[in-house]
This record gives structure tokens, sequence and C-alpha cells, in this order.
């Protein structure tokens, strides 16, 4: 028995010492891998280098795989493809939509111990680029952006934030600014004018009480807050003084207070209801019981789409402006979410990955993002004017106008620590804003706990 | 007189019991109400307050769509492939292994035991990304064998079965064993024909389990033609909304199997040691 | 002395020998399939709970480290107590709801096949849906529909999963209505091996119902008791998306008032994708369970030894 125990752990044991990449072939699990796939798994840059090789000496067509999320509500993914392949036929490009709920879990996943064969990934969000980043997965692009004479002020300064040590290992093709949408019956029905594009959020904090109706079966809310950390604390960051990862966060007070006192007068929906209910942002617009709302412009294509399918019918008639600014602050300077490319050191085609990211990346890319109603993270006036002359789009200058921004500022900048700071800011938001705890002690817990993690 | 108060008594009894059941039946079917007309709504019409349980116009294009949105055929094939699979190999592995922990004497058995039992309590989470690359390194990423190997030999069935076994009275083996019976004829001709509830539920778990895994087949099947109806289930839920009114319709469709698993497995609730009329 | 065995002693080697054999023959089918596919991954994970590893550089061995680092984090101690007062309110409860459901549903009545269907439903439909209508009835709003029973029984309206002192009840509540109807279906098979002839000697001895149910039922179904409370115990320590669809809500933040076990080992792997400490809290987990086993199997094996 005892001997069996032994040959148990260390069976386990060996198969322990293959992941963590000692190589050891003869590993338990090996004996039955066919001989081709446990050398993928052992090998690593050889292996790699070796079916490069392979194919650029054959010169024939390549696959190229490209891990993504939501391609079948994605418009812009197959655009891209056919533009691309249209320039490179002997390159073709593989979808491999992992979803998009757990994305980072699976990719993250696949990514492990290098024997992926991903050429490209999708990157979603700057925590979850930071953990690749970490784990020592992707590509460093410094060398090829410079080789290529890539001209990074082109993504408007985005790029530096998520510049990691002086190394770039992502080069973003989507971004997305926050604005205010509001709902233009609202304001008619309550005699108030629309908000403009250099709003102070006194201003704002006013119109949307004053476009508030408490009457029980009858509410109207003047505005609305997903519930996402975001809506409320990162209104602080857009004077450029601050960011998420600080360490202190006592700038975030003016705009909790502002908040938690709307939602006790019922100016906003309650965050707790919001919550737990898990009423959606676009059906809490769509509802036509709501003013203002602060969204990215993701949202601009969902609202077009749905009110010409006939779901939406009571916010038919909307309109955007530019996010509210601190007084003695520029307007314009609004948050921002960038979807990027990136290269795994993994790839089986490095190349040809590199080109693809190039062109969803570069001009040619933004061309076809702007076609499908997207915003790219190159961005310039033609582009804008493109976004904005898509059937649906508001016809007053003020919505065209809202698309155009002085200063972007990533909604979580890069940051060794970036996850676990997440986790303490969102803990004490929740708690904040269910008004389990004052606005002072869920600051100074965020300072207490976000300086312990960054002091490790 | 007596007889008649104990009547009386017997009828409230049987009225209490039913007023409680009808009310178990209400509290249970909410949810299930509450899938069906909300698969029949509009995304935005789901989440207003105070719930519309009655629409007046039922929105059945959801039933429509479920099906050219998502290759909702293609992942119904695949679930009921696998889940065929993993049920078929769980209860024939399991029933097997778990006769010899219940019946046998061996060196190891109770070690053995509670090395399956001690599995169970590892939250999968923790040893996937091992799992992960093992099984990629045996070149299974990506294929259906690697769910079936996840899902197949699990030390659920092992103690589940075992457990029924125990309750069988050791005398009947014993008899057999005097009549000259081999333990594999005692296995497949009195366990087995003995064990139908609990092989039944077994089957039910397996079934559920199977049919209602997500994470597994999330990471390890990456090909679209590969995919079950799980992960078909969540390409109704994108980065920046959830189509609710079509998750509803789709888990209404894939909840019918595993009632009618459920329902045809019902009857063998009822034939136990006690009316096969063994005696202990 | 060992050169020279009797015939009998060999024989009786022999006998043990062929008898472990066939035991084992019985075990492998499954067991080799067990130990390749999860016994070793397992393994390797819990040799990862004394190393450093990301999911792709090599690892690096750093001793307890990881045990220091959970037990000193707020979070895990959260989760600890949190998953401990979870476990404590839901076993006994679902225990005691599953086994007289299934007691009453094995009595002969009408619309019996129908009252062990709906039972056995929240089991079955999709978390997504049985979590948002109990989100609906359970709404921190005063207008919800259980909070309307409070305010007209003259309590105070609740805020249910929204509030850090509400939200463990809120999930224990909807635990036991949503799994009572797996463990029934257990029992229910387990009744179905209770012998009849026993109940018809206790009814000759002159036994009332309460005491056929002490003296027969409950001794009899002693193996299913014994599966049903590991299974339990064991499900209860690893409660995740219960605890993700209740507490998580709309933005996915579980706060420190909710977070459980397998929560935190989540955020570990998959948010900072520090696989060592992940491990050290499955660990930590896993000695649980494995203490909490061990007492009822000793129970259990002491008792059939009576």
């Amino acid at each position: 028995m005892r001997k069996r125990i032994v040959s148990v752990v260390l069976a386990g044991l060996m198969a322990g010492m293959t992941i963590m990449g000692c190589g050891s072939s003869s590993s338990a699990t090996a004996d039955q891998a066919p001989a081709d796939e446990s050398a993928t798994s052992a090998g690593t840059e050889t292996s790699a280098a070796a079916t490069e090789a392979a194919d650029t000496e054959s010169g024939e067509e390549v696959t190229l795989k490209w891990a993504l999320w939501d391609i079948s509500s994605t418009v812009y993914y197959q655009p891209l493809i056919d533009a691309f392949e249209a320039e490179h036929p002997d390159i073709k490009i593989e979808m491999v939509d992992l979803g998009s709920t757990d994305y980072s879990t699976v990719l993250g996943t696949q990514l492990s111990g290098s024997g992926s064969d991903f050429d490209v990934v999708t990157i979603k969000d700057v925590p979850g680029y930071m953990t690749l980043v970490n784990k020592g997965v992707l590509t460093n692009l410094n060398d090829k952006i410079s080789a290529d004479g890539i001209d990074l002020s082109q993504y408007g300064g985005v790029t530096d934030q998520v510049t990691i040590d002086g190394n770039l290992y992502e080069l973003p093709f989507r971004s997305d600014i926050w604005v205010l949408f509001y709902n233009k019956d609202v304001f008619d029905k309550a005699g108030v004018s629309y908000p403009t594009n250099d709003m102070t959020w006194e201003r704002y904090d006013e119109i949307a009480r004053s476009l508030t109706d408490t009457t029980a079966g009858a509410e109207v809310y003047g505005a609305h807050y997903h519930t996402w950390r975001s809506t409320v604390m990162l209104d602080g960051i857009l004077d450029g003084q601050h960011s998420a990862v600080d360490g202190t966060y006592d700038w975030t007070k003016p705009y909790y207070e502002m908040v938690v006192k709307e939602q006790q007068d019922g100016v906003c929906q309650d965050y707790a209801t919001l919550k737990t209910q898990g009423l959606h942002y676009s059906d809490a617009f769509a509802q036509g019981n709501v003013g203002m709302m602060n969204m990215g412009s993701w949202f601009i294509a969902t609202l077009i789409q749905k009110i010409k399918d006939g779901e939406y019918t009571d916010c038919t008639n909307w309109g955007m402006v530019k996010y509210p600014h601190a007084d003695g602050v520029e307007p314009g300077s609004t948050l921002g979410t960038i979807t990027a490319l990136s290269l795994p050191t993994s790839a089986p085609h490095p190349d040809e990955a590199w080109e693809f990211i190039k062109f969803v990346s570069g001009e040619k890319g933004a061309e076809v993002m702007a076609s499908t109603g997207n915003i790219p993270a190159m961005t310039n006036d033609d582009i804008v004017n493109s976004i904005a002359s898509m059937d649906g789009f508001p016809q007053d200058d003020t919505s065209k106008d809202a698309l155009v921004t002085s200063n972007v500022y990533l909604e979580m900048p890069a940051n060794d620590k970036s996850s676990e700071i997440e986790e303490v800011l969102n803990n004490e938001h929740d708690l904040i804003m269910t008004e389990s705890e004052s606005v002072d002690e869920g600051i100074q817990n965020m300072n207490d706990g976000v300086q312990a993690i960054l002091a490790e | 007189m007596v007889s008649k108060s104990k009547t009386k008594n017997r009828l409230i009894a049987r009225i209490v019991i039913y007023a409680l059941l009808l009310l178990l039946a209400f509290i249970m079917l909410v949810p299930f109400v509450w899938m069906v007309t909300a698969s029949l709504k509009f995304n935005k019409d789901i989440f207003v307050v105070p719930y519309q349980w009655l629409s007046l116009q039922p929105r059945w294009q959801n039933y429509v769509d479920i099906w050219t949105k998502i290759p909702l055929l293609t992942f119904i094939r695949n679930t009921v492939k696998l889940t065929l699979i993993v049920t078929f190999l769980q209860i024939l592995t399991s029933s097997f292994a778990a006769y010899a922990f219940a019946k046998l004497q061996f060196k190891g058995r109770d070690i053995l035991f509670l090395s399956y039992i001690a599995t169970i309590a590892v939250p999968w989470q923790v040893y996937m990304v091992p799992q992960f690359i093992m099984m990629r390194g045996m070149g299974l990423a990506d294929t259906h064998l690697s769910i079936i190997f996840l899902q197949a030999f699990s030390a659920f069935g092992v103690f589940m079965m075992r457990q029924f076994y125990e309750g069988i009275p050791d005398s009947l083996c014993e008899a057999a064993r005097i009549d000259g019976m081999s333990e594999y004829g005692i296995y497949s001709r009195i366990m087995l024909p003995l064990s139908k509830p609990a092989l039944s539920t077994l089957i039910i778990f397996t079934f559920v389990n199977t049919w209602n895994d997500f994470l597994g087949p999330l990471i390890y099947l990456t090909t679209e033609s590969k995919k079950t109806l799980q992960i078909g289930l969540k390409m109704f839920i994108s980065q920046y909304s959830a189509e609710y009114g079509l998750i509803m319709a789709a888990s209404c469709l894939s909840l019918i199997p595993v009632l009618i698993v459920f329902l045809a497995l019902q009857k063998y609730f009822v034939e136990g040691i006690a009316s096969t009329g063994v005696k202990g | 002395m060992a050169n020279t065995l009797t015939a009998a002693q060999k024989n009786h080697r022999r006998r043990i020998l062929r008898r472990n054999l066939v035991a084992y023959s019985f075990i492998a089918p499954n067991f080799i399939g067990f130990a390749v596919f999860t016994l070793g991954p397992i393994i390797a994970a819990f040799v990862m709970a004394f190393m450093k590893w990301d999911g792709n550089n090599p690892a690096e061995f750093v001793g307890v480290q990881n045990f220091l680092a959970i037990f000193g984090d707020d979070r895990f101690i959260s989760a600890l107590k949190n998953t401990a007062i979870y476990a404590v309110f839901t076993v006994p409860f679902t225990l005691i709801i599953a086994l007289a459901l299934a007691i009453l549903l094995n009595q002969k009545i009408r619309g019996r096949n129908f009252f062990r269907t709906v039972t056995f439903f929240p089991y079955v439909a999709s978390l997504v849906a049985v979590a948002a209508v109990w989100n609906m009835l359970f709404t921190p709003a005063k207008g919800g529909i259980v909070n309307q029973v409070f305010l007209h029984l003259g309590l105070t309206p609740l805020k249910w999963a929204a509030s850090p002192k509400t939200v463990l009840m809120t999930i224990i509540l909807f635990s036991i209505w949503k799994n009572m109807g797996y463990y029934m279906v257990i029992y229910l098979a387990g009744l179905q091996g209770v012998n009849g002839e026993l109940y018809e000697a206790a009814s000759l001895d002159g036994a009332n119902a309460w005491q056929k149910f002490c003296y027969v039922t409950v001794p009899q179904l002693r193996p299913t008791t014994f599966f049903v409370t590991i299974i339990l115990t064991i499900n209860c320590f690893k409660v995740y998306d219960i605890v993700y669809m209740l507490a998580g809500g709309s933005n996915g933040i579980v706060n420190k008032s909710a977070v459980v076990l397998v929560y935190y080992i989540y955020e570990e792997a998959f948010g900072n994708w520090r696989l060592g400490t992940a491990s050290a809290a499955a660990l930590v987990l896993f000695a649980i369970v494995l203490v909490i086993t061990l007492i009822q199997f000793r129970g259990e094996k002491n008792f059939s030894a009576d």
C-alpha cells in the first residue's frame, strides 16, 4: 500500500514538474501523449521557431488564430478580416471566441505553460493586460514598433498609459470614451433646457434635480448611474491630477457625496436595488424615465440598433454631451477604455501576426472600425465625421461635438497591482453606495487598503 | 365512534399535507413561470418593477431568434453526445468500483476510498490550470474526449453508489458466494438489479451536471462546431449587454431533456428491496 | 521458516492475493481515469501551495510563505468566517427539510410524481433564472414583495443581499431552497432500500409512526445520511456561484461581508494569477473538510461495528 501511495505522489510530482517547465518528458502524463504533442508542451521556443521556419520556407498559406469574444454580436471582426485578407492573400485569419464573461480566465489558462497556438490575442482591459504582462506571455513590441516606424502619437497618448517600464506589449485598435447620454423627451416634459458640452458638475446636479419627479408610480429620475465604480468614483480623475492607483482617494469625496445625496433624494435609482435586481443600464435608459446617464460610447451602437428594431420606444429622441467637468478644468476630458491586440510569446507565426496587428490598429483598420460605427483608437476629424453621419445618430451639433475629446484618461492605469487595487476600491464603492458606511469611512478604508498593497 | 374520529383526524391530516404540498409546489414553480414569461418578452421589459406576469403580446420571436443567432442545433447535438457518453461511462465505472468498496475486503480499501472522498473536497478552480496543461500535453485540448475524461470518472458517483450498496444486506452476497457465484456474477445479477433507485439517481445527477456544465467546455472547447449548449447560452451575454429574453428562451428549451430524464427515471424510485421480495 | 510455508498457508496467501486482484479489477476502470485526470492534477496543485507560480513562468519554492500570506490577508479571514457560518446554518436545515420532504413524497399520495418533479426543479433550472426571481422577490426596495409582507407584519423591511448584515442570511435561505430537492432525491432513493418487513414487525410490536421513524427509518437510512452529510458539507465549503449571483449582482462586486473561500481562491487564481496562494487557500479548505469527513467516517465505522 505504501508503495502505491508513493508512486501516486511521484506521478503527481512529475506532472507538476512538467507544468513548471522543467521539461521532463518521462512524466506519467507524457507516456500517453503522442510524441509530437509532448514536444510542443516541453520545448517552448524551439518548436515555435521550427514551425515558423517551416512556414516561411514553403511560402504557403498561413492561418492565424485570433482570440476574441462575442463574434455574433460584434460587427467589426469580419470586415477587419476581409480587409486584411484582401491585402495579404496568403494569410488567413481564424477567429476563436472565448466568450465575454470569463474571457480573462480562459485566455490566461490557454496561454499558460507556453503550449498555446494563438497568434493574436485581444486584450479586454488594463488589469487583464497587466496580468498577462506579469505572466510574461506577451511579446514586447518596442523593437517591432521602431523597426516599422509606427507613430504612437496617433493614439492620442493612451499608449503611454499602458507602457510599462518603457515597454509596450499591445497596440490599441478600439477606443471607447465616456459621454453623457440624455433623453430629450424627459427634458421637454419638464421644460428644462438641454445639457451643454461645457457643464460643470454643479450645473449637472442642478439639472438632474430639476428633472426629478418622485411621485410614486410615475417617477422620473434626473440621473442614472450604473453600478460600476467608474460611474461615480472616476468622475474625479478628469482634472488630470489623480488616478485610480494613487493610494489616496480624498478627491473622490465630492462625487460620492453628490451621488449618495441624489439617491437619498430620489434623483437617481437606489444603488442597492439596481445591483440586486440586475437592471441593465440600457434597459434603465430605455424605460424612458431617466433624464441623463453617463456611459461609454459603445452604448451609441446599441441605442441606434434597438431603436431601429423597434424594441426601444421611449428613448428614441436622445442626444449626448461631453462629460461634465470640475470648476476651472477645461471641458472635454473624459474616461476611456481601450481594446487592443497583443502578440503572445508562443505564437506559431509571429511575423504574420504582427502584420495583422499593425493592420488592425493602423489607419486602414481605423477606417473599417469607423465604417461599422465604432470608435477606433487612432482617431481624427474624418473618423468622427463618419461616425456622426451614421443613420440614427442624433442630428444636433452638440452630440457630434461630444465625441471630440481634449484628454482621455484610462479607467485603470497600468500598474503591477491593478487587479488587487481594484478589489479594494470595488469593495469600498459597494459599501459606500449601499450606505453601509459613510463616504469618509469608505475613503479612509480605500486609502489604508491601497497603501498597504502598494507598500508590499 | 372511535373509528369515526380516527377517519376525521386522518382527513384533517390529509388536508394539511396537501395544503403544504401545494404551497411547496407554488414556491418551487415561481422561477419556472418566470423563465417562461421572461422568454416571451423584450429584454427591456424583463426587469420592470412590478413584474408583468402576463404579457399581452408574447414575443415568440425569441424562440425563433435563438436558432438563428447561434448554431443551436450543433450545440444541442454536441451536448447530447457528451452527456450520453459521460453518463454511460460514469454509471458503468462507478457502480463497478463501488461494489468493491462496499462488499469486498482488500488491501488499502479505506485509504483509497478516503482519497476518493477527499478529492471531492478540492474545488476545481484550484487544479484547473495544471489539468489543462496536462490535457493539452496529451493533445486533448479542443476535443470532446477531454470533456469526457474530465467528467466520467468522478469520485462522487463511486461514493454515492458505495453508500447505497452498503444498505444492501451482506448476507445476500454471502449466500450467492456459497452457491458458487463469482463476484462479477453477484455484481451483475444481484447488486445491479437491486440498486435501480440509486442508479436512477446517479443517472439523473450525472445527466444534469454534464448537461449544465459550463466552465469545463468553455476552457477546453474553442472551435465553434464543438461547443455545447451552455456555452451557447452564454453567447447571449456579451460585454456590454445581456439578452435575457433569449437566454430564458434557450434555458427553457434546455430544461426539457433534463425533465424528461427525471420523469422517465422516477418510476424506479418505488422499486426497492422492499418490493422485490428479498429477505433481509 | 519463511521458506517452509505449509500448503494451507500458501493456499491462504493465494486466496488473499486472488481476492485483492478481483477487487482491484472492479476498481481499476474508474480509478485509472480518476488518478490520471483528477488525482494527479490535484496533487500537482497541492505541491503548488508551497510554490510561487503565475501559471507560466517556472515555479519557485517558497515554503510556507503562501500560508503566511493568506492568514495575514483580511479578505481570506473574512472568507473563512463567512464560509463557516454559511455551512453551519445550511447543512442541518437542508438535511432536515430534504429528509422530511423525501418521507412525505414517499407516501402514496395523489400527484406524487408532480410534487417530486416540482421540488427538484430549482436545482435543475438555470441559476441565472432562479437568482433573478429570488432577487426580484427579495429586492431591497420597500416595494419588493417580501418587504411588503414584512411591512404588513409590522417588521422593518430589510436590504437583503445589499446589506452586509443580511447578505449571508439571504444566501443561506436561497441555497436551502435551491438545493433541498437534490438531497431529497438522494433520500428518496435511500428510502427505497428500507426493508418493508421491518415496518410490519414494528407495527406488530405496537410502535407508532414516530417510533417507526426513529427505530426503523433513521437507522436504515444511515449510509444515505452519511453520504448526504458529507456531500452537503463539502458543497457548502465549495459554494461559489450562488454567492456570485446573489451578492455580486449587476456589477459582480462581492464585498467582505459575503466573500467565501472558493470565491477568494478564484480571485487569487484568475484575478491575480497567484496560483500558489490559491492552492494554499484550497489546502486549508481541504484540511477542514477532511477533518469533518474523518470524524463522520469514524462515527459511521463505529456504528456499523456495533
